[in-house]
């Protein structure tokens, strides 16, 4: 089965098939052969032991991954999207997001667009941009106050707001609309 | 005695805790969106008490009291927060015959007032940072104000009479953000606490924020504890708090630990409460404020006194002697440190991030503590503060106790929201930390210079990541009886997350 892995901007083609036991795997990454053990340990966990090797920054450089690790797996937010934990870490994984990407972008709004949406439920405070203004990444757009905070939410780039969705004292959901950037 | 907590998250599970090792019996209160909290499920019984919004519950006296009738109970637990520091409340509870596990509600009253508390530090002899006497009045005039701020000195803070919580506090540099700086306090304040009032005090310019914590008994006896270092503060409020402090010599202890249980004595003082001071750089000292409540950061001092602050709460309220050896209360067997865990993403400036805790593995082992508040299943709401618990570990020395605490923050595991774990990873590494060179000023300042995320992922651990998200949706469709996805998986997890959703 092959898989494309988004992590950390960058995209990895993970290949798995079954191996010479019910708990050994022969994988691929980026092409570069390795074995592994893998078997799950309830719903969310899995032991992985084995050697892969893989491409440093996709290459030409080769590292050697040996893999002796609990790792935990849950559904991330998004469609396709995992959250990985390892060591303390917490890292997103999106499953052939490509895909879903071209799917989505022939969606609502126009190619340039960006959506600003609320990462929390909350309530809107303050809204800081009009349609039309012209703003700068990491610009203010939207006060929403959740869990006793206030917290602004910024513009990810540079553009024009298109569309502002909230009036001050709105309750949102996550992932409710707040603006739009062209 | 069955006693009620009026609280809820990890600091009612902690109470939980102490009353059942006390044998004693105990009923939680919940609002709409906690009727499966940790708190509730732990408890001998349950009262709801009210809709989700802190107003209509955890803050709704009449509801408390009600609860407090209809389960049986004696006695009630305020916790921290909420109304533990509302004199009104606990003069309720009185009145209807309950034990109000805490100070009396005078003394709760006279130190909420910062003026008057400042007041009775200074009858007690204790220094505190020079400023006005009394709250500003309203229509003080111009010239007035400007002569005030000049004797206390520039820089100086404008601060909340009825402050807490770093609401209400405004910095000023120089006579020209004077006005402005107490227009705003005294707005924040009123919409804070539904009191304007301010007063001026001089800024340190670079101070340690350490305070003694103490229990007094309706016998006379008031006996103070070791420091907590609490100078690790991100936007006024406290994330990490040690204890021994660094910067406090024995000699600077028995210093402290005598004036804070100078200004306990000259009120009356009784259960649990805490005199924050300010350390300046030259080891002189002033008082802050009380806190007439048990305090978020007590189990570091309950680590390295072997003390257990809340069954002695309940022993005070009951009515029973403090017979601790004082010498046990103010010498620190090792050291201990607490990191506050929030569902907070640190990455994104520390935006809530509540939701549904999809799994959770709290740390383990030796020399490790975890005051817990939710659980695997839970959904973290948003209407209330973001602690979801506190992790604290100890050691012989305070060497000992971050390296285990960096060991239990990567063993600790919270899936479904962002917590602030990364975030202590990286600080449990920075060399002013590690050397103990800070001071209240410190974690801002360096969070400001800073980019990027807290804990960088190397490339080992990107493509282990990879591979095991691959591997995870790959045993999912085999399970799922699976050939059908080969070579073209649908996203196994969209699938999960619909499912879900259905569920509702």
């Amino acid at each position: 089965m092959t898989f494309e892995v988004e992590v950390e901007g960058r995209i990895r083609m993970i290949v798995i098939e079954h191996g010479d036991n019910p708990s050994s795997f022969r994988v691929q990454i980026d092409g570069e052969p390795g074995v592994v053990d893998a078997v799950r340990a309830g719903d969310k966990s899995l032991s992985i032991f084995g050697r892969v090797t893989f491409l440093r920054n996709g290459g030409p450089e080769k590292g050697t991954l040996r893999i002796g690790a609990a790792v935990q797996v849950t559904a991330g937010p998004a469609p396709g999207e995992g959250i990985v934990h390892l060591n303390g870490r917490t890292i997103r994984a999106v499953i052939n997001g490509r895909r879903r990407r071209a799917a989505a972008d022939e969606g609502a709004h126009g190619p340039g667009d960006v959506v600003v949406a609320a990462p929390m439920p909350g309530r809107i405070v303050r809204v800081l941009v009009a349609p039309g203004d012209q703003v700068t990444a990491r610009q203010g757009l939207v006060v929403v106050e959740a869990m006793k905070m206030e917290n602004e939410l910024r513009a990810p780039r540079a553009g024009r707001v298109k569309e502002v969705s909230v009036v001050p004292g709105a309750s949102v959901e996550a992932g409710c609309v707040l603006a739009v950037i062209e | 005695m069955r006693v009620l907590i009026a609280n809820r998250g990890e600091i009612a599970v902690r109470v939980i805790r102490a009353c059942r090792e006390m044998g004693l019996p105990t009923v939680a209160v919940y609002s709409d969106c906690d009727r499966a909290a940790r708190h509730v499920m732990e408890a001998d019984r349950a009262e709801h008490i009210g809709p989700d919004e802190a107003v209509r519950s955890y803050l709704n006296f009449s509801a408390i009291l009600d609860a407090a009738r209809r389960s049986d109970a004696d006695a009630v637990h305020p916790g921290y927060g909420f109304l533990s520091e509302n004199a009104a409340f606990a003069r309720a509870c009185v009145d209807a015959g309950l034990t109000f596990i805490g100070p009396a509600p005078g003394a709760i009253e006279l130190m909420g007032s910062k003026t008057e508390a400042r007041r009775a530090a200074m009858r007690a002899g204790v220094p505190v940072v020079p400023g006005t006497e009394a709250a500003l009045g309203p229509d003080t005039a111009e010239e007035e104000l400007t002569a005030i701020a000049a004797d206390i000195g520039y820089p100086l803070m404008v601060k909340a009479v009825a402050g807490g919580g770093g609401k209400g506090m405004r910095v000023v540099e120089d006579p020209g953000g004077l006005r402005g700086a107490i227009r705003t306090a005294r707005s924040e304040a009123g919409s804070a606490f539904g009191d304007t009032a301010v007063y001026l005090e001089r800024l340190l310019p670079r101070p340690r924020h350490v305070e003694i914590q103490l229990l007094g008994d309706s016998h006379g006896t008031v006996i103070p504890f070791v420091e907590r270092e609490c100078s690790i503060q991100r936007r006024h409020q406290k994330v990490v708090e040690e204890s021994p402090s660094l910067a406090v010599s024995p000699a600077l202890r028995a210093r402290m630990a005598a004036a804070a249980a100078a200004v306990a004595r000259a009120v009356g003082y009784t259960n649990a409460g805490t005199i924050e001071f300010l350390l300046d750089e030259d080891g002189s000292f002033y008082f802050l404020e009380m806190n007439t409540r048990l305090q978020v950061e007590h189990p570091v001092t309950e680590m390295v006194t072997g003390v257990d602050l809340v069954q002695w709460q309940i022993r005070i309220a009951r009515g029973e002697r403090l017979d601790l050896e004082p010498e046990q209360a103010l010498t620190p067997r090792g050291h201990a440190i607490e990191c506050r865990l929030y569902a907070e993403d640190p990455d994104e400036n520390f935006m809530p991030s509540p939701g549904l805790i999809r799994g959770l593995r709290p740390a383990g082992g030796p020399g490790v503590r975890d005051d817990g508040g939710v659980s695997a299943g839970y959904r973290v709401p948003v209407f209330y503060d973001s602690l979801i618990a506190k992790l604290v570990t100890w050691g012989n020395a305070r060497d000992e106790a971050i390296a285990r605490m960096g060991r239990a923050l990567r063993e600790y595991q919270v899936l479904g929201i962002r917590t602030t774990i990364p975030f202590f990873l990286w600080l449990m590494q920075e060399p002013d930390y590690l050397a103990g060179r800070y001071d209240t000023t410190y974690l801002d300042r360096i969070l400001a210079g800073r980019q990027g995320p807290f804990v960088e992922v190397a490339e080992e651990d990107a493509a282990l990541a990879a591979l095991a998200a691959a591997l995870d949706v790959y045993f999912r469709a085999a399970g799922a009886g699976g050939a059908r996805a080969v070579n073209g998986p649908r996203p196994l997890w969209t699938q999960i997350g619909r499912r879900e959703a259905l569920r509702g």
